[in-house]
């Protein structure tokens, strides 16, 4: 039976008007009949009004209880317990480790993600400028997904921030050399100019 | 016939008006120059680029016969540097001197120095508003770029004395790239104290006037140089770069300075740096690489080294 049926029911138990059609189906159902018994008798009792139940009442229902089966709803619990077993020993396990420190390390970044757009919100208007996540912390859990590729990151991270610093000291000599370039530089011209004078006396 | 007139006229006015408020900016321009260069005085100033900052004291002196200056850096880094007439000593700790021929520090900014006809060439002069900096009211005067990539400078002037209190060198987009800021001044009419004493110390004579011997035999060719720059025909040498250097040029535009350097290829990506004002920019090759360092824009420096072949 519908619920739907239950509360028009319900509702009629409780003086509520049918409509024409609910009280065709209800003369036509005898279950329905039933039910709206069940419910008057209820109603009956939460008002303390005289009880057509009889005495015994609470004790045949006692018995009821007695003769019910044992409904064994452990059985889903064993499963979880099953799973979370397994996802143990797979994260003491050596290949798992990385991916569980990247979820820890994704579960923050989407943490700390959040936080910053719900910090951000209420301080949002339209002159303001739309707040810049640093996207370091989310980019950086996509990487270790196995202990080897890591180290090959870490390699080439190493042998990349050689190359850089090698090249800025590269660069610092050349500025230097600009430098130096620019205080003679009047010298320079200075002595051209000598140069070229002493190159067009004996022509004169 | 009578509103035409009355046209001409206007136009006139406001023509006459401009050339006059152009004119009012080159004399505050004259002040400034005056002012660095006939001004005995003692200053502190602070060179700002991006989040680095050098603080420098600054003394002059001018007696009827000298002109003396001195620049001390405040960081332990630097090289105190002293200018009597047209002689700079840069004072080493561990060496002795070097010494150069120049009527200027380099290490000061070259537009107090430059001579106006040089400046004129290359920038317009616009008289701003003026404002209060330091407890003195300074003048606002914009030397703006006739060309494109050249930078803009702001000057702000001690409306009193015409002293520079501050120079900002503007981007195309009008961002300070550096900040040349005054936090001290004082003008007197002796010489500062500590000038008198280095008046008279011995230093070393100045170097020969050599011409100067060529870099390095140039293998490449440069094709085009931005608006108002010309090769400077014989740089100095490069001892310490002599063995992986294979072309190298300086060009000047009377205010500023551009060096090209020609290196063997690092195979490194091509690559742009800022040093306040001095752009860095490394072009990468297959053979070569091309660096040019200078204060222009990375658009100009990009397109000079394109142009070496």
């Amino acid at each position: 039976m519908s619920s739907e049926h239950q509360q028009w029911l319900s509702a009629a138990s409780d003086n509520q008007p049918l409509t024409k059609a609910q009280l065709d189906q209800l003369l036509a159902d005898s279950e329905l009949q039933q039910q709206l018994d069940r419910y008057q008798l209820v109603g009956a009792v939460l008002r303390r009004e005289q009880s057509p139940l009889n005495a015994d009442f609470a004790t045949d229902f006692a018995n009821l209880l007695a003769d019910e089966p044992e409904y064994h709803l452990n059985s889903s619990r064993s499963l979880s317990q099953r799973v979370s077993q397994f996802v143990v020993q797979a994260a003491n396990g050596s290949w798992l480790q990385p991916v569980a420190q990247g979820a820890v390390a994704a579960g923050v970044a989407v943490l700390a993600v959040i936080g910053m757009q719900q910090y951000q919100q209420p301080q949002t208007d339209v002159t303001s400028p739309l707040p810049v996540l640093h996207t370091q912390p989310i980019g950086g859990f996509y990487t270790p997904v196995s202990l080897s590729q890591t180290t090959v990151e870490d390699r080439f991270a190493e042998q990349e921030r050689q190359a850089m610093l090698e090249q800025q000291q590269r660069l610092q000599v050349l500025l230097n050399a600009h430098r130096q370039q620019v205080r003679v530089m009047e010298q320079s011209r200075q002595a051209s100019q000598t140069t070229e004078r002493s190159e067009q006396q004996p022509e004169q | 016939m009578r509103f035409s007139g009355f046209c001409s006229a206007l136009i006139l006015v406001s023509l006459s008006a401009a050339v006059s408020a152009e004119q009012t900016a080159w004399d505050l321009f004259d002040k400034v120059q005056h002012a660095v260069k006939q001004y005995n005085f003692d200053a502190s100033f602070v060179v700002l680029k991006g989040t680095k900052v050098d603080t420098y004291r600054w003394l002059h002196g001018k007696t009827e016969q000298h002109e003396i200056e001195h620049l001390i850096p405040l960081d332990t880094s630097g090289v105190d540097i002293l200018r009597r007439d047209a002689l700079v000593y840069y004072l080493l700790a561990d060496r002795p001197p070097f010494v150069t021929r120049s009527d200027s520090i380099a290490e000061l900014p070259a537009v107090l120095f430059e001579p106006r006809a040089n400046i004129e060439q290359l920038y317009h002069a616009v008289a701003g508003s003026s404002s209060v900096m330091s407890g003195r009211t300074a003048q606002l005067l914009r030397l703006t770029a006739k060309d494109n990539g050249r930078y803009d400078y702001w000057l702000w002037l001690d409306d009193q004395t015409g002293f520079p209190l501050r120079i900002d060198t503007m981007s195309e987009q009008q961002n300070a790239l550096e900040r040349w800021l005054v936090t001290h001044m004082q003008i007197a009419p002796e010489l500062p104290e500590g000038l008198v004493a280095l008046l008279q110390t011995d230093l070393p004579a100045a170097p020969e006037l050599a011409g100067a011997t060529n870099v390095a035999g140039k293998s490449h060719q440069l094709n085009w140089l931005p608006q108002g720059y010309t090769e400077v025909s014989e740089p100095a040498a490069l001892p310490q770069l002599d063995s992986n250097l294979l072309s190298y040029w300086l060009l000047s535009d009377g205010l500023h300075q551009v060096s090209v350097f020609v290196q063997n290829s690092q195979r490194l990506p091509t690559q742009a740096y800022r040093d306040g004002a001095t752009t860095i920019y490394v072009q990468s090759g297959s053979q070569v690489e091309v660096t040019v360092i200078g204060p222009v824009s990375i658009d100009t420096a990009r397109q000079l080294a394109a142009a070496v072949h």
